[in-house]
């Protein structure tokens, strides 16, 4: 999309008092929920390290402190979790995707339902419940060592069950989208490959994968956006063996008391997040992800 | 060039769901070269037997020879044969292009020539290449859709293109545009065409044979005014538009009769030695145009009094629906000129002009 078309989409049109007024419950909401406290973060975060004040002569110290110290490496590991979490379940959902949108007929709503019902329960204690899965004689271990008599050290605390955590935690979130940009494949389009002659193999990646990506896209930012920012599956399953950097942030906030770093680190990781976010978007068309160019 | 030739041999062709028999037992050829339309109203199963002809159904018996070759197990993708979906199915995420060299691409043809073969196949469905190729699908009308379907298929270049009314969602003048345009491309290219509609006249205007399918079952196939001039039953004759089809019987006088529901109004037959019983019903076939009003004291073989209801300016003629009773309505079709006279007239018919027909 060019700056011209994209510049004629945005254009203000003359407001009208109704969609105004329709408008401002969630207008006023946004302002005070979403963009004030990110105001209030960006600015924090130029303010002297250790204070508790808005009202001070901004500084750049903290972006030295950061720039300076070891934080690139938490957020290269949190990209790098959210970037294989994503990458992996792209590859176990699309054919879970598929069967609930074009194989199962009475058993998708099943299957959608028993993974939806995992939603319901506090992902914390799902996590704790993976802990006592993987330690040492825990449910794996004590099963392994008392019918084969395999000994077991713990499973935890490593980065592989970390990822594990992740791709469970968020499972729903890349099937879900992914199951409705695959139902939005028309079975015509994919009868008609076949007839002239593609192979499965073609009709997946000619026409299933293309005209499924509004869905994948989704799905994958979606995934990506929620586990750039976790920090339950590194604290709770991987202990202390890798801090991710929105663990960081919160150490500033409170163990550390330095609130104008934690909100330096913030405005870092938010930026960080948005250009990858949007890096991704740009590859592909807004509007057909949004569905308004699927007819004409 | 329509050659004597069968390209596709359709022997005993049935498909059952369940209980159901969407498809019973059919038999027919389409030669190599000829346009051929399957034509029913819906529920006839010529969906069904458009799927099976181009392998998207396994037929339950029966066997389908290609130029003498069994394909019934062959799937789609390995049969030199195409089809044109009703919703077209084209690409939405290619261009025109791009749809018309896909299948091109998966033959494996190089770039150039794909390209070449695309643009020449554009220009014979009056797209200019120039114009269209880049031309996303979802700014196309459905005209122009219809096109760009008909020439990705043609670029797949196989021994039958297979049609499942296509047509059906245009406006009356397209597409009688585009019937005549597929007429002509399919003479052009001498391929053999396998069209399904449940249109009739549409099946008449394009077709060198017409096949007509009732609830699974083929009542009659033939070249269009063979249909048209001797249809074997009454639901052919019905299928065809607005005839008039009346109810034979023995009157009381012990001669045939028309049964219009209240009396009995002597007729006379087209063929004399033929006996009309009352174990087997018989229909009398007199088309619209056949019927004609008679004249203050005039008189005629076959004739009854009747009251005009309507009349509807079609063209050049007038069509009037006329009723004898009310549980008996005809319709009468006549030059504009010729005027009925007022209140209750007299219809007649010349007793050539009439078919029987089973019902």
């Amino acid at each position: 999309m060019s700056v011209a078309t994209l510049k004629e989409k945005l254009r203000v049109k003359p407001l009208n008092f109704a969609g105004v007024f329709s408008a401002s419950p969630f207008g006023l909401l946004i302002l005070f929920a979403f963009v004030a406290p990110l105001i209030c973060v960006v600015w924090y975060g130029f303010m002297p390290a250790k204070t508790f004040d808005l009202a001070q002569a901004p500084t750049l110290e903290n972006y030295k402190t950061i720039f300076g110290a070891t934080y690139f490496k938490s957020i290269l590991w949190s990209i790098g979790l959210a970037a294989a979490t994503v990458g992996i379940l792209a590859v176990i959902c699309y054919p879970l995707a598929f069967a609930i949108a074009k194989v199962f007929r009475g058993g998708a709503a099943f299957v959608t339902y028993a993974i939806a019902t995992s939603l319901f329960i506090s992902e914390n204690v799902r996590l704790f419940g993976w802990v006592i899965g993987f330690m040492k004689n825990g449910v794996i271990g004590g099963l392994l060592n008392e019918w084969l008599g395999i000994e077991v050290d713990s499973l935890l605390y490593n980065v592989p069950v970390i990822i594990l955590g992740m791709v469970y935690v968020y499972l729903p979130f890349m099937l879900f989208p992914m199951s409705l940009g695959v139902k939005m494949i028309p079975d015509q389009v994919r009868e008609a490959a076949f007839d002239m002659g593609a192979t499965k193999w073609q009709v997946f990646h000619r026409v299933d994968l293309p005209l499924a990506m509004p869905g994948i896209m989704i799905g994958g930012l979606l995934t990506f956006v929620l586990s750039v920012g976790a920090i339950s599956e590194a604290k709770i399953l991987g202990g202390q063996k890798v801090v991710t950097i929105a663990s960081d942030i919160e150490t500033e906030f409170t163990y550390a008391q330095n609130w104008p770093l934690g909100a330096a680190l913030s405005t870092v990781f938010i930026l960080l997040t948005t250009v990858i976010v949007f890096a991704a978007l740009s590859r592909f068309d807004l509007e057909q992800l949004l569905g308004k160019k699927s007819e004409a | 060039m329509i050659t004597s030739e069968p390209i596709l041999e359709v022997n005993g062709l049935s498909k059952q769901f369940g209980k159901f028999t969407a498809v019973d037992t059919i038999d027919f050829d389409i030669q190599d070269g000829e346009f051929f339309t399957i034509v029913g109203p819906s529920g006839s199963g010529k969906t069904t037997l458009l799927r099976m002809l181009v392998g998207m159904e396994k037929p339950t018996s029966g066997d389908l020879l290609l130029r003498g070759n069994r394909i019934n197990d062959i799937p789609p993708a390995k049969r030199p044969t195409c089809m044109v979906f009703q919703s077209l199915a084209l690409f939405p995420h290619m261009s025109v292009g791009k749809n018309v060299e896909f299948p091109m691409s998966l033959q494996g043809i190089r770039d150039s020539e794909r390209r070449t073969r695309a643009f020449d196949l554009l220009r014979m469905l009056h797209l200019d290449p120039d114009k269209y190729f880049n031309k996303n699908i979802n700014q196309c009308s459905g005209g122009e859709r219809q096109r760009v379907a008909l020439a990705r298929a043609l670029a797949y270049d196989p021994d039958i293109l297979f049609f499942d009314e296509p047509l059906s969602a245009l406006d009356a003048l397209l597409r009688k545009i585009l019937q005549k345009e597929l007429k002509d491309i399919q003479r052009r290219t001498g391929k053999t065409f396998c069209y399904v509609t449940h249109s009739l006249e549409e099946a008449m205007v394009m077709s060198d044979r017409v096949a007509i399918l009732k609830c699974g079952v083929i009542e009659q196939i033939g070249k269009p005014d063979e249909i048209y001039s001797s249809p074997r039953n009454a639901f052919v004759a019905e299928f065809m538009g607005e005839v008039n089809l009346l109810d034979l019987t023995i009157g009381p006088a012990g001669t045939p009769a028309w049964n219009t529901g209240q009396d009995f109004i002597p007729v006379e037959l087209p063929i004399s030695d033929l006996k009309v019983t009352n174990e087997q019903p018989r229909k009398l076939l007199v088309r619209p145009e056949s019927i004609r009003f008679l004249g203050e004291g005039e008189t005629a073989t076959n004739s009854a009094p009747v009251r005009i209801l309507n009349e509807f300016m079609i063209g050049s003629r007038v069509q009037y629906h006329v009723e004898v009773n009310p549980h008996c309505q005809l319709t009468v079709e006549r030059m504009r000129e010729e005027k009925p006279g007022e209140g209750q007239v007299r219809i007649a018919w010349e007793t050539a002009d009439s078919q029987i027909l089973e019902s």
